[in-house]
């Protein structure tokens, strides 16, 4: 992979000047000052220039193979998939073994988090209570209908979603391809993912554009370099996979939780690795200033670079209340749009807030996420203004893999078992007549059957409760002149004044120790002032 | 009446440079405390400008104390009880009856007992504590590295402030007290030429 320009930069007065000062001060201390002397990266190039280059050295031609001239008949995902297969024999199989086809994650002790098992979130819930279909929508496959979904069929990876150039490539119901599609087009026209292929489905996380992560949605295809500085094509024009590397079809992502501290390093020269990190290309003291470097020990880049999020003129769901969901008005579901012009309130969904350009919520995290399941017994807060943390983070000041990192703090409402304490996957997505909360209206059957086809227990009570999940926020990095000023934080009613367990300057000073220090400065000034007078009233200078 | 010579040229220098170094250090870092809402340099500036007073007195102060031992002009700072309780008396009431000042000036000796007291404090305990903590307070992440537990900063926090405002204190303390020599502006002229003319009554010769 080709890579960006590096110069050192000269050395610098200031840094020698520092490394005096430790000397002098602290001669008996181990200095790490040394770390601010090796070279910085100066200037990381466009990547237009870097994917056409890529681009021209392919030594395919894929309108060039016979089996990819079709004719396809319309839909038949699977049997361009098949002609796929004929030359890259091992692809399917790599694809299945991934995330992306299994919807669960199997590695890293992580057997019971993905879409396809019993984890819960703020949105539409989960897809257990026969909402299969609607949400497979994103699946790297076809026909994931429900449970009865053949994971080892290789003819049923769609290879489309993914490697699509055109932009015409449109999935529907269980993942299958809209007829209208011009599969064989497509098909010659393969190539590497661009932001549109990741974006069509990672855009729309929580069911439409922007809903869920707040730091993605479809603005980035043609954002401006305020908006994302790595994505924007005036800015480094990069696209998902230049930092989310893949190593046979193993996308690399986070999997559920994002390595707070990761620094990146080849095993061996070559080596495909992951950039999901910002050390991966910046190094982890990329300023000129040696104080702005070592707020890396404690501080995320992503925590002074993102200064917002949702940025350009897409809202980001920021309260989404199951509650408030399937009034009608004439016997119809209706919705609601607010001064904004965001939908406050729809019956599919319930009361709903929106907001651009969030000013992120700061968190210790160490990189350690918990996340509730529907097995989960959870414990109803008391307080009716309480909530169940879906997703907790893990870190402290004192945990040396923490850093403060800056989240989209999420809440709504969602119904749970009221008897046996658990959360519920309703089944909300079907025709009316189908028992489907979007059909019918209803939460007690929805409950009924959702349970039901997801083979859970339920008691026959529900009620709401009040739940919480915490987004990191990672991507719409806003170009260097837009980060936060030191005041942002340093300050006492800043961005920080509620993250805890550390002295902060700027922040942190007891008005006590003030309200002393010029109090004695006063009394000084008082008792020279009255000195002074008494001297001249006696005549004396 | 006669020509002294009190400060010598080094002496004055390093005076002035550090009355211009503590009083830079006093204003970036009130503003650094956001104690006055000052925004004269801002933040940042402020913090690198305090950090840069701090070394480059840091470097006169090393200066100054070898200045100190070669040429024996530590011995001016030595605390002496004589004349002490005059002292006192002087400023209390003799000020302002017109008494004379009951401590003779000396080359050697050309440090009241009070201001003896006053300056070995200032040097010895004010300086050091700032230094030190001040030292701390910049290498804290790498202390933090090495185990040092996050109460720590505070505690060194504190001991900086408090220090800052004892530093003040007697800023106020010693620009007033200047002007209690022959003319309120006595003491000032001879910091700033080295040179002070006195009455022959209050020089102490070599012979006396």
């Amino acid at each position: 992979m080709p890579h960006p320009p590096r110069n050192p930069s000269p050395p610098r007065l200031r840094r020698s000047l520092q490394a005096l000062l430790g000397l002098l001060a602290l001669s008996c201390f181990s200095v790490q000052a040394q770390q601010a002397s090796s070279p910085a990266p100066v200037g990381h190039g466009s990547y237009i220039g870097v994917h056409a280059q890529q681009d021209s050295m392919q030594t395919a031609d894929h309108s060039k193979f016979k089996i990819l001239q079709g004719p396809f008949k319309d839909g038949d995902g699977p049997a361009v998939t098949k002609a796929c297969l004929t030359c890259h024999t091992e692809a399917a199989k790599q694809v299945m073994a991934t995330q992306h086809w299994q919807w669960r994650v199997p590695q890293k002790g992580l057997e019971s988090y993905g879409k396809a098992t019993d984890l819960v979130n703020n949105f539409c819930i989960s897809i257990r209570g026969g909402n299969t279909a609607t949400c497979a929508r994103c699946h790297a496959g076809y026909g994931f209908q429900d449970k009865t979904f053949d994971f080892s069929n290789p003819d049923n990876v769609d290879c489309l979603v993914c490697h699509d150039t055109t932009g015409d490539y449109e999935k529907e119901a269980a993942g299958w391809p809209n007829p209208a599609v011009p599969l064989a087009d497509i098909a010659q026209k393969v190539g590497r993912p661009t932001l549109k292929n990741c974006g069509a489905c990672h855009f729309f996380g929580g069911g439409a554009d922007a809903t869920k992560h707040g730091d993605l949605d479809d603005t980035i295809l043609n954002a401006p370099r305020t908006e994302d500085v790595h994505m924007s094509k005036q800015g480094a024009g990069m696209t998902c996979v230049d930092c989310h590397v893949s190593s046979a079809h193993q996308v690399g992502g986070p999997d559920y939780v994002i390595p707070a501290n990761k620094r990146e390093q080849p095993k061996y020269p070559g080596e495909s690795i992951s950039r999901m990190s910002c050390t991966a290309c910046h190094t982890d003291h990329p300023h000129k200033s040696y104080i702005l470097n070592r707020h890396y020990q404690k501080v995320a880049c992503q925590t002074c670079h993102i200064p917002e999020f949702a940025r350009d003129k897409r809202g980001t769901n920021l309260w989404w209340d199951w509650s408030t969901a399937g009034k009608l008005k004439n016997g119809r579901p209706y919705t609601v749009e607010g001064k904004d012009g965001f939908e406050t309130y729809n019956s599919m969904h319930g009361d709903m807030i929106w907001a651009r350009d969030v000013v992120p919520t700061y968190v210790w995290y160490d990189g350690n996420m918990k996340f509730t399941r529907l097995t989960d017994t959870i414990t109803p807060p008391k307080d009716p203004n309480g909530s169940i943390m879906l997703n907790p983070v893990e870190g402290s000041y004192t945990d040396p893999n923490a850093k403060i990192w800056p989240f989209k703090f999420h809440e709504g409402k969602q119904p749970y078992d009221t008897v046996l304490n658990k959360l519920i996957a309703p089944y909300t997505a079907g025709p009316a007549g189908s028992g489907a909360f979007w059909g019918d209206w209803k939460w007690d059957p929805a409950i009924k059957q959702g349970m039901e086809t997801a083979g859970l227990p339920y008691s026959g009570h529900y009620g709401f409760v009040r739940t919480t999940m915490i987004w990191p926020i990672t991507h719409m990095v806003a170009p260097k002149e837009q980060a936060l000023s030191c005041t942002a934080c340093h300050t006492q009613k800043g961005r920080l004044a509620k993250v805890p367990g550390f002295y902060l300057l700027g922040r942190d000073r007891g008005t006590g120790l003030d309200f002393i220090g010029i109090g004695v400065i006063l009394l000084t000034l008082v008792g020279v002032a009255v000195h002074g007078i008494l001297r001249f009233i006696h005549g004396r200078h | 009446m006669r020509r002294v010579i009190l400060y010598e040229k080094f002496e004055r220098f390093w005076h002035w440079m550090q009355a211009l170094l503590i009083i830079t250090l006093m204003i970036t870092g009130f503003e650094v405390r956001g104690l006055i809402h000052l925004h004269l340099l801002g933040f940042a500036t402020a913090v690198t400008v305090h950090n840069y007073s701090a070394l480059a007195l840091v470097v006169l102060i090393v200066f100054a104390i070898f200045w100190h031992f070669t040429t024996g002009e530590w011995r001016q700072y030595v605390p002496t009880r004589k004349f002490l309780r005059d002292m006192v008396g002087f400023y209390l009431t003799g000020i302002f009856k017109g008494a004379p000042h009951p401590v003779k000036k000396h080359r050697m000796a050309k440090l009241n007992p009070l201001q003896r007291l006053a300056y070995l404090g200032f040097k010895v305990l004010i300086i050091p504590v700032q230094v030190t903590t001040g030292a701390l307070y910049f290498f804290y992440p790498n202390l933090s590295r090495m185990g040092w537990p996050p109460s720590s900063l505070w505690v060194i926090a504190v001991l900086h402030v408090i220090g800052a405002f004892a530093l003040v204190a007697f800023l106020v303390g010693h620009l007033y007290l200047t002007t209690t020599g022959h003319t309120p502006l006595t003491n000032l002229k001879a910091m700033l030429t080295g040179y002070e003319d006195m009455p022959d009554d209050e020089y102490m010769d070599e012979e006396n």
